[in-house]
């Protein structure tokens, strides 16, 4: 009787396991059919053409975002196996990461597009703005997520057994760089500038 | 799967991720094939989804480490 009431938490939090999964995952599902709407916009808007843009900058905000799925990858791994200096070290550099993805984006590549456009001079600047402003917004609910979980994971709230909100937190931040996957080409290379 | 292994497999996958982005880049600067840029895409997509997302996990249950 005592070995079973010691073991029902533990299969308690197992059998949850799956059903917060597929939670998430439905969640994601909803969520990329905002990015869908925004994908088929820009092609609907644009077509062949593409927003003058800073061709090195885009490289560097995409690499940025890629490493910090490299970062975000460890800090799980690290976790599951109970690494928590590991888990704690590569999450903060996640963070770091995705604040300097928002900076290259929000900070440097809005003023240099905005010589060219603006958010309501035309489809070029509706598009680019709405498409690189709602990923931010995401890249940004992505670093407060992580602080939350850098924070809880200091206080010791996560073991190699209970990790279910790092997790979590790991294929939010991967599902937000999938989306960048999509919309790197398709503001950045697809289509050619249009004149004037 | 041990800690190391999987950390291996971290690098491998971010290291063809790069490669990919890179591809993507010069493929757009030197050749403008954009189906080829997409299908790029799609396949970095399937990687993300695959190897750091563990798409698989939601239908096997099990706890992926």
């Amino acid at each position: 009787m005592a070995a079973h009431t010691a073991a029902a938490p533990h299969a308690d939090y197992h059998s949850k396991l799956g059903n917060n999964r597929l939670g998430l995952w439905l969640f994601i599902l909803s969520d990329s059919f905002l990015f869908i709407g925004l994908f088929v916009t820009r092609f609907y808007l644009l077509g062949g053409h593409r927003p003058e843009l800073n061709q090195i900058l885009g490289l560097i905000v995409t690499s940025v975002l890629l490493i910090s799925s490299f970062f975000m990858n460890r800090a799980e791994v690290s976790i599951a196996h109970g690494d928590r200096k590991g888990f704690l070290n590569s999450t903060l550099i996640t963070m770091l990461l995705g604040l300097t993805f928002l900076v290259g984006v929000v900070g440097v590549e809005w003023p240099l597009a905005g010589q060219h456009f603006g958010p309501d001079t035309g489809p070029e600047g509706a598009v680019f703005f709405m498409m690189t402003g709602m990923h931010a917004f995401h890249v940004l609910t992505g670093v407060l997520f992580l602080s939350i979980v850098y924070r809880n994971g200091r206080k010791g709230l996560y073991s190699a057994e209970r990790h279910w909100a790092v997790e979590a937190c790991t294929n939010y931040w991967h599902f937000v760089d999938v989306v960048w996957i999509f919309f790197y080409p398709a503001l950045y290379l697809i289509g050619t500038v249009a004149a004037g | 799967m041990k800690k190391d292994e999987e950390l291996l497999y971290g690098v491998i996958i971010f290291i063809v991720l790069a490669v990919l982005t890179g591809a993507e880049y010069w493929m757009a600067v030197a050749t403008r094939l954009w189906a080829a840029l997409s299908a790029i895409a799609l396949l970095k997509a399937s990687l993300v989804l695959q190897y750091y997302m563990h798409l698989s996990r939601v239908t096997s249950g099990d706890g992926g480490h």
